[in-house]
């Protein structure tokens, strides 16, 4: 009884750290991923350029297998935390920088909003441990 | 001032000897389909009906949409409306109000009426409406089919950016007593009402073709037996030559001789062949022009759409504005989108830049633009057809099938009509699930919506100021970014709305993006 409850338990964690490793690639523990521009708490009228900061890591383009490398995601007003075992979703609130862009244009309604950067790896998912910024928050006049 | 006052009342009592003004108006002209034949088989109940008709239908809607009703005939009435647009919304009204009421009752006994809708110059009396545009009304009501509305040129010069609904030209025509030609476009206000019409077309094509159809299953079912390959897949996205048999079983004693008649037709896509094998369940199944193996390559089903003007965007989201009207033409579009097996035929060839990994029938994803032009390259040049990438506008034009609703099916969502995020049972590991597993449209066209993202020929644009209204695509050489339309399996309902549009990285592989080919006739 013990044994099969053990091998079972040996099985699951195997399966476990299988799942894990499978999943995004590994990034060194310094990487720091920020905003150079806004800042938190900015307020900006009209449309801005968003630019990003990435330390002890590069950017490249999506599908490139570089170690240590990866590109930029934008979350906008996603409230939703990170699946690190699903890749980045993709949608109006999800943009995403596959060529390697390190800035963007952004045009945003009136109001307060979010931006979080994600960095990505060639298949769009998290690294491990992944690599986010901070959440900042701005406002649109 | 009192007696001059007095001396004009006086006048006013005379009749008056003026001739009748004259002015510009909508004059909206209908009659009801079939007539004698109701009157033959139940007179006082056809008069009471259509007596009810018009008092509680027709009469309450020209009143609400501004308009005078000028005279009711046996059959028909005549209506005119200061504003185009207000007279074409009435007539939608009254028509689509006539479905609901013919709903419950025998074929048979359905009253149908038929509208003319036309801009003219006439004189208008107390009890009549003269002139050579009520004439051009009436006949354009005399050639409309029962339950449509047909509008002249002129009224659609005035509604084609206001009113939202589709408009299908059917180009210059000839009416009888009028000398010059009459441009005439038919309003599509439904679904439903479009696919009645164009049923009826098609009846007539699947008879004609019905016994080339015969011939043709004779040749493919030697072609089956002296080559089996591939089981009797009951995908819909397997190759006609494998579904054909199957409901045509031909004799197989004389198959020799029909097999050097069968290639004769396949090459040409003009060949089109009604299809009841793979889909008869579909009720508004267009003109389909089926896949023929020609040398090893299995074309993708195709879909053959005969175009016309349709209201493209929708004031749903910044980059879908503004709403302008686009002219399509005609063309073929992918019934499925392209699945892993068509895709892995290109990968083996060498044309494409990877093996697809997943089920056969499961639509491909994980291809950036670039790779889905590589696809629709080969497969023009392996085919020698001209396949290729569908632009924006025919790829919305195909998703609304006819609508102008915020989904094909209506303004609600309804779960299990489109695979997207929250919107139907399927697990989210098993996806993406296998092409045409949801609900088709009524051009009969899979997963316009939902499913994977698509990829179309166009360059990414913020919104619709300066796009082309021919139906080509918007593209300016070495664009970074590609349109992406029907959102994905990952996305949620708002994604799955026809008019929904996005971007990507023009060479950038992500995990939701596949794609559909379309076919220049």
């Amino acid at each position: 009884m013990k044994f099969t409850q053990l091998v079972a338990l040996s099985f699951a964690l195997t399966c476990l750290s299988f799942s894990a490793y499978a999943q995004g690639k590994p990034a060194p523990k310094d990487a720091v991923l920020y905003f150079v521009w806004p800042q938190n708490g900015a307020t900006i009228k009209g449309g801005f350029w968003c630019r990003f900061g990435l330390r002890n890591m590069g950017v490249t383009h999506a599908g490139d297998n570089y170690p240590n490398s990866g590109h930029h995601h934008l979350l906008i007003d996603v409230a939703e935390s990170l699946d690190p075992n699903e890749p980045i979703a993709q949608d109006k609130s999800h943009v995403h920088f596959g060529a390697g862009q390190t800035e963007a244009r952004i045009e945003l309604p009136p109001g307060k909003h979010t931006l979080q950067l994600v960095l990505g790896d060639a298949n769009h998912y998290p690294f491990n441990p992944p690599v986010v910024s901070d959440k900042i928050t701005v406002t649109i006049r | 001032m009192a007696e001059i006052r007095g001396i004009k009342s006086g006048r006013v009592g005379e009749p008056p000897r003026d001739p009748a003004p004259r002015r510009l108006a909508a004059i909206v002209a209908g009659d009801i389909a079939g007539y004698s034949r109701l009157m033959q088989m139940d007179e006082e109940g056809t008069h009471s009906r259509v007596k009810r008709i018009e008092r509680d239908l027709i009469e309450p809607s020209i009143l609400e949409h501004h308009g005078r009703l000028v005279k009711t005939t046996g059959d028909g009435f005549i209506a005119i409306f200061d504003s185009p647009v207000e007279a074409v919304r009435c007539s939608i009204v009254i028509q689509q109000n006539l479905v609901g009421r013919n709903a419950s009752l025998p074929r048979h006994s359905w009253i149908e009426y038929r509208i003319g809708v036309n801009l003219g110059d006439v004189i208008i009396e107390t009890d009549d409406v003269y002139g050579d545009g009520v004439n051009v009304a009436s006949r354009l009501e005399g050639i409309a089919d029962p339950g449509q509305v047909y509008i002249s040129g002129g009224i659609y010069e005035q509604i084609k950016h206001k009113l939202v609904c589709g408009y299908e030209s059917l180009g210059d025509r000839k009416v009888k007593n009028i000398t010059d030609p009459v441009r005439v476009y038919r309003v599509l206000p439904d679904p439903s009402a479009f696919h009645r019409n164009r049923k009826r077309r098609e009846n007539i094509l699947i008879f004609l073709l019905s016994l080339a159809l015969l011939a043709i299953a004779g040749g493919v079912l030697w072609y089956m037996l002296i080559q089996p390959h591939g089981k009797m897949g009951d995908q819909a996205s397997a190759p006609p030559s494998q579904a054909a048999p199957q409901s045509q079983p031909a004799p197989a004693a004389a198959p020799t001789q029909q097999q050097q008649a069968a290639p004769s037709p396949q090459p040409s896509p003009a060949a089109k062949q009604p299809s009841p094998l793979t889909q008869p369940a579909s009720p508004a199944a267009p003109v389909i022009a089926p896949s023929i193996p020609a040398a090893s390559v299995h074309e993708p089903e195709m879909i053959t759409l005969r175009g016309g003007s349709f209201a493209m965007g929708s004031n749903e989201d910044n980059s879908e504005k503004p709403i302008h009207q686009v002219m399509i033409k005609p063309f073929a579009i992918g019934r499925f989108p392209i699945s892993v097996r068509e895709w892995n035929e290109c990968a083996a060839a060498k044309a494409c830049g990877f093996v697809a990994t997943g089920k056969d029938d499961a639509p491909v994803t994980n291809v950036s633009w670039s790779d889905a032009k590589q696809y629709v390259a080969w497969l023009a040049q392996a085919a020698r057809k001209a396949y290729r990438l569908a632009t924006e506008a025919e790829w919305e034009y195909a998703a609304r099938a006819g609508t102008q609703t915020k989904y094909w099916w209506g303004d609600q969502f309804q779960s299990g009509m489109a695979n997207c995020k929250n919107c139907s049972d399927i697990p989210a590991a098993e996806q993406p699930t296998k092409v045409g597993s949801f609900k088709p449209n009524p051009f009969g066209l899979y997963d316009m919506g939902g499913g994977v993202d698509q990829w179309v020929e166009d360059c990414w644009h913020r919104n619709y100021q300066g796009a082309p209204a021919d139906g080509s695509a918007w593209v300016e050489s070495q664009c970074p970014s590609h349109v992406i339309r029907s959102g994905s399996w990952k996305n949620d309902a708002r994604y799955a709305r026809p008019s929904n549009r996005d971007s990507y990285d023009t060479e950038v592989r992500y995990p939701t993006h596949g794609f559909r080919v379309a076919l220049s006739p």
